[in-house]
């Protein structure tokens, strides 16, 4: 039996091989302050979802873990190796797909594919080539003939081909057909269940309530949602959407609605929300027929309610 | 546009056979340039600054005629508009074809990868300086004259770092920008007025292009050794932009 050094011992899952550690990370471009003080902890293995609306920080913390934006506060730690420098060393140990899509079109597609894999193994480059051979990339054409789908299956080809333990993918499924698409989060699906860690951001909800085990949502440069998709999914069991007719409501009515059974009430316009601690909405549906200084809701939303919707009502997610 | 090894050889290669047709077009000329110098130096005498030009030539004969053809006018004028147009593309232009992310993204440092672009574009500069250069001895020899090698490697080092500073410099800005049109519409605007200020009495001390007029040449040649009071502020300038290319380049944001 080998023996674990103390320090090893004490180390975090996410600080080993394999993991994302994030402590106090922060970043700021001039006055504006693109990551407030964030706190990530990923353990190896398994696909984890990071969301948010646009300008959230999303782009900023992948950039930041793999070293292209410089680090400013805090610490990360990425397959076991600690962010110095330029961040060569996690880079190494990582694949990073941007979700900016700008490619060299002068290139032909299996030049560009060198050029992205510069640095890694010939068995990485072969690997990509196979990928891009099921995707049907057309390797000998020029990337300026490439259309926007095929521009983002040649940085998906080259991000999940190399062997690393963990990938970055930002935006990889975006502007894909659905078979593609589906093709895509197949590939991923499998390289998870190999092991690998994939922090992967997305717009479109529908991918990441397939493929992502663990969600964290980001909004105006904060963390503000970290849960297992399962929880999310018992979340969306327990919410109650309530709409009235406009004008209908007044600020103190939906107050009526609080009370046992009851974890949050939250009004929008016309709408209230209402997060149950269970998922029967008995008890909470006879205090609403009984709440006579309450309008007559035009609707009543109960167990229907998609992850897109639940995302959008509770983080003001957007996506499709 | 090209890129990688490939492009630096193919842009080397065009800056080569345009400063190589000058070359031969100038030597070509050589013979009617030096039966016509009375009349010449009777056209520039009313510019004091061409006149001189016409009478250095006329003292140094075909050696300051190459020197003032090929390195104060060739190399001067196009390796000046190489060197700006290839350093204002060389981070600025990735930043504003937005590939710059991909370019950083891959697991090679960044010191390395600014360090292969410079020294790239410095090679596609520099080196076409030198192998025009190597021409002159052959192509002067169809009028039965010719020059020392020596001196002109040494005129081409001279040369090259003059070339190098203001590649430098330029790079510097590039690592700052995301707009190469504007580096290089500046830079070479700069430079023509600076060039503009070397034919005009009075001010022509101001001008940059003394450090590689027909004289400093004729001195290297005369003296068999490098000008090191001109050559090594020119040096430093350039180690200096580039020590400074690197520390902005690896804080750049893609």
């Amino acid at each position: 039996m080998s023996a674990v050094a103390p320090n090893q011992a004490a180390s975090p899952p996410s600080e080993a091989a394999g993991g994302v550690h994030v402590r106090g990370l922060e970043h700021r471009f001039g006055a504006n302050q693109a990551l407030h003080p964030t706190t990530l902890q990923i353990p190896p293995g398994g696909v984890v979802g990071l969301l948010g609306p646009n300008g959230s920080g999303k782009s900023t913390l992948m950039r930041l873990l793999t070293g292209l934006v410089p680090l400013q506060r805090g610490e990360i730690t990425v397959d076991g190796v600690r962010l110095t420098g330029d961040g060569l060393s996690i880079r190494r140990r990582t694949t990073y797909a941007p979700g900016e899509l700008h490619l060299y079109g002068e290139m032909r597609g299996e030049e560009h594919l060198r050029f992205l894999l510069r640095g890694r193994s010939g068995a990485d480059l072969e690997r990509a080539r196979m990928v891009a051979g099921e995707l049907e990339l057309p390797l000998k054409r020029r990337i300026r003939e490439y259309s926007h789908g095929m521009k983002r299956q040649l940085l998906f080809a080259a991000a999940i081909a190399p062997t690393v333990r963990v990938r970055i993918l930002d935006e990889i499924s975006e502007g894909l057909d659905p078979a593609k698409r589906s093709q895509v989060l197949d590939l991923i699906d499998a390289d998870a269940a190999r092991g690998t860690t994939i922090l992967l951001s997305s717009h479109h909800l529908g991918e990441v309530d397939r493929s992502c085990q663990r969600l964290v949502f980001l909004n105006a440069g904060r963390v503000v949602a970290d849960e297992s998709s399962e929880e999310v999914r018992r979340r969306a069991g327990r919410l109650v959407r309530l709409r009235f007719a406009p004008g209908a409501l007044t600020h103190s009515s939906a107050a009526a609605l609080e009370g046992p059974g009851v974890e949050s009430v939250e009004e929008a316009a016309d709408r209230v929300n209402i997060m149950l601690s269970s998922d029967d909405p008995r008890e909470f549906l006879g205090r609403l027929a009984a709440a006579s200084d309450l309008p007559a809701p035009v609707s009543v939303e109960h167990g229907r309610i998609s992850l897109g919707e639940l995302y959008r009502t509770l983080y003001g997610v957007e996506g499709t | 546009m090209f890129k990688g090894s490939r492009g630096y050889i193919i842009y080397g290669l065009g800056f080569f056979v345009v400063l190589e047709i000058m070359l031969v077009a100038a030597i070509y000329w050589w013979p009617t340039f030096e039966q016509n110098i009375p009349s010449i130096k009777a056209i520039a005498a009313p510019i004091a600054m061409l006149s001189d030009l016409v009478d250095q030539v006329d003292q140094f004969g075909v050696s300051g005629y190459i020197v003032g053809q090929h390195f104060f006018k060739g190399c001067s004028a196009l390796g000046t508009a190489a060197a700006v147009l290839f350093a204002a593309n060389a981070v600025a232009g990735e930043a504003h074809r937005g590939t710059m992310e991909i370019w950083l993204a891959r697991p090679v440092s960044r010191l390395r990868l600014m360090s292969e672009r410079w020294f790239g574009g410095l090679l596609v500069v520099i080196g076409p300086v030198f192998a025009t250069s190597v021409t002159v001895p052959a192509l002067l020899g169809m009028f039965d004259k010719t020059m020392d090698m020596s001196d002109l490697m040494r005129c081409s080092v001279h040369m090259s770092a003059f070339l190098a500073a203001i590649y430098a410099v330029s790079f510097l800005w590039s690592c700052h920008s995301s707009e190469p049109m504007r580096i290089s519409f500046v830079m070479l605007f700069i430079s023509v007025m600076i060039f503009a200020l070397y034919l005009v009495e009075g001010v022509t001390h101001y001008s940059l292009y003394r450090l590689v007029e027909i004289k400093v040449f004729m001195r290297i040649i005369t003296k068999d050794a490098m000008n090191w009071t001109l050559l090594a502020p020119m040096l430093a300038c350039t180690a200096a932009a580039y020590g400074l290319s690197v520390r902005a380049f690896l804080k750049r944001v893609p």
